[in-house]
């Protein structure tokens, strides 16, 4: 297990070096350079060369970087001249919402899709698992930005029942009625696309499970149906979940950007799009930076997850 | 509909050919189950085949055959619903909306075909570069491509989109740039078993150089991989660009695309103009769809095993 760890660990340390150093590359990018692209057309010649040297721009090209690195590791993720506010402040205010959105999917996800797809493998090829076959391929199917806009006709123009909104109060206001409400329909829309391919890895899970000998010696045993199913099919089916949900984090984290946007919810993902539209540039970087190193840690939590729950993974290692 | 073309008498229940030539004697499941599975999956193929040729002619013959003004905005027709003049009413701008849905679709599909291609081309050049040499050089190889990977798609399109100043080659080399990553990882892996095989010994034993060797025989080995992967590569064009001009920004006007299309009908969810919604969205849907359908059937006659993403 400790080889394991270890190698894992390490190989994400060196993805995460990987990162930085993309972000550094597309700061060098910047059209007009980097102080021009955020002191704006008009800086003078003089903030300009004071801007270089506080960033270190004005150091050769690899210690720029080195530079840059140390303001990273020290939580320095840049200024919103902008906005006039640090990338890290900016962050505190609007990560956690795009956590709560985040999470509040994800649960919706697995309370919905696991017990769907278990009834799904157990009434396998019979009319109720084809018609819930193929509504979660339309699902899947769907782009985000599409389902959003037409739960929103749906629930809000036509029958008026959910705000269209999401929540634009402080975290603390969230369990609210009117703020609760209009929580709902960023959530759901996101759990949809989840619970489409969820509820199919769980189904198809079910079913390689329920073919493998030890069904067989429970069965000979006088373990009920039930008591298969749940005591020991389900255990082991919910093991490639824990890998899935890994898996999915760099797709659900591109869907909550698009939710926030369509339903102006104020997480990171509404700052990064308005950002965009800004070319509020040290906030893009900042954010990116944060969102694939949450990516690259949530994966590495999904593995050792999956390690400890499956105990062959530690064996063949 | 048509009858299956394989009969109970023709599908043997084990693999006898195989057995033949001294393989193993897989059993191949009941007949009918497996006919009506060849059955069900060329359907499906062939209906994702038709919806593209569709979706081609439609857009490319459709404004032969159907005029409409998609350059010239008109005030005095904005947001008209359906009639007889204007089968699917017209925008914000007033442009006809059915007319509009073939333009824009032109850009979607252009884009889409173009950034797979460009992605696909460069991704299996590096994957196989990166696998053929091996060593460190295939370890940093393959740590920009993990770097990359790590940011989610959607950022790092976003990202791309706000450095780079957006006109429609550009659009397409930033799609390309964050998509080349699935074909590099897949073929690299591909090309790590293919270049221990004895073909490329003997290759080698007659002289042949190392760029003869990826070029001329280790990336035509791909060629199943390489195509099942484009065909969905497509499908994500299409969607990457969807999501970024609904995002705002994508193509610049007045040229569009469905997602731009679907973008701008937004601001009109609350007054009923619904012909400025289902219909963009739809034709994404069913094309991204169809190009899946494609792939999926491809996949299996290639015998390609690969994970998608």
């Amino acid at each position: 297990m400790t080889g394991f760890l270890v190698r894992r660990l390490g190989q994400s340390v060196i993805v995460v070096v990987g990162v930085t150093i993309v972000t550094f590359v597309l700061t060098r990018l910047l059209p007009g350079g980097v102080a021009r692209a955020v002191l704006g057309p008009r800086a003078s010649p003089v903030s300009i060369a004071e801007f270089d040297h506080a960033n270190g721009l004005d150091l050769p090209g690899w210690q720029q970087y080195l530079f840059y690195l140390n303001q990273v590791v020290h939580g320095n993720l840049g200024f919103s001249y902008q906005l006039n506010e640090s990338v890290t402040g900016l962050l505190s205010d609007h990560l956690p919402k795009t956590i709560i959105l985040l999470g509040a999917a994800t649960l919706l996800t697995l309370v919905i899709a696991v017990p769907l797809g278990v009834m799904q493998a157990v009434r396998r090829n019979k009319l109720d698992d084809y018609f819930l076959t193929t509504l979660s391929f339309a699902l899947y199917s769907m782009p985000i930005f599409w389902l959003g806009l037409i739960l929103i006709i749906v629930f809000s123009a036509d029958l008026n029942v959910l705000p269209p909104e999401g929540p634009q109060g402080d975290i603390s206001t969230y369990l609210n009625p009117d703020q609760f409400l209009s929580l709902v329909l960023p959530v759901v829309t996101l759990a949809l696309v989840e619970i489409a391919l969820f509820s199919r890895y769980m189904r198809s899970s079910m079913l390689d499970n329920l073919v493998l000998d030890y069904v067989r010696t429970a069965r000979a045993k006088g373990v009920s149906t039930a008591g298969v199913l749940y005591g020991h099919v389900l255990r082991n089916a919910l093991i490639p979940i824990v890998t899935l949900l890994g898996l999915s984090l760099p797709g659900i984290i591109s869907g909550a950007l698009i939710a926030e946007a369509i339903f102006n919810y104020p997480g990171m993902g509404l700052l990064f799009w308005d950002s965009a539209q800004k070319r509020d540039y040290p906030v893009l970087l900042g954010v990116t930076l944060v969102v694939a190193v949450a990516t690259v840690v949530g994966n590495l939590l999904a593995d050792i997850g999956y390690a400890v729950v499956d105990p062959r993974v530690r064996v063949t290692e | 509909m048509s009858q299956p073309s394989v009969t109970l008498e023709e599908l043997p229940l084990v693999d006898a050919q195989a057995a033949a030539e001294g393989g193993e004697a897989k059993v191949t499941g009941s007949a009918w189950k497996l006919a009506a599975y060849v059955f069900l999956e060329n359907r499906l193929a062939v209906v994702g085949l038709g919806v593209v040729v569709f979706m081609f002619l439609f857009c490319f013959v459709g404004p032969l055959i159907y005029h409409t003004d998609q350059i010239n905005t008109d005030i005095l027709q904005l947001t008209l619903a359906p009639s007889a003049t204007h089968p699917l009413g017209t925008d914000n701008v007033g442009y006809d909306v059915l007319g509009r849905l073939m333009v824009g679709g032109q850009t979607s599909l252009e884009i889409g075909i173009v950034a797979a291609l460009l992605a696909t081309t460069f991704g299996v050049l590096w994957g196989a570069i990166a696998g053929f040499i091996g060593g460190w050089l295939d370890q940093v190889m393959m740590r920009i491509v993990d770097s990359l990977l790590a940011i989610p798609t959607l950022f790092l399109l976003l990202v791309l989109a706000a450095i780079f100043v957006t006109s429609l080659p550009m659009l397409i080399f930033i799609v390309a740039l964050v998509a080349w990553l699935v074909p590099a990882r897949l073929i690299r892996g591909e090309t790590l078993s293919l270049r221990t095989r004895e073909f490329v010994d003997a290759v080698r034993v007659m002289g042949g150089s190392d760029a003869r060797i990826v070029l001329r025989h280790i990336i035509p080995n791909t060629i199943g991989t390489i195509m099942v992967n484009a065909t969905f590569q497509v499908a994500d064009a299409i969607l990457l660009i969807a999501a970024l001009s609904f995002l705002g920004l994508g193509v610049p006007p007045p040229a569009t695309n469905w997602g731009g299309m679907l973008s701008d009908g937004v601001s009109y969810t609350f007054a009923g103009y619904w012909w400025l919604i289902y219909p963009a969205g739809l034709f994404i849907v069913v094309t991204v769809v169809a190009f899946n359908l494609i792939g999926d059937a491809m996949r299996d006659a290639f015998e390609v095993r690969l994970q998608r993403r």
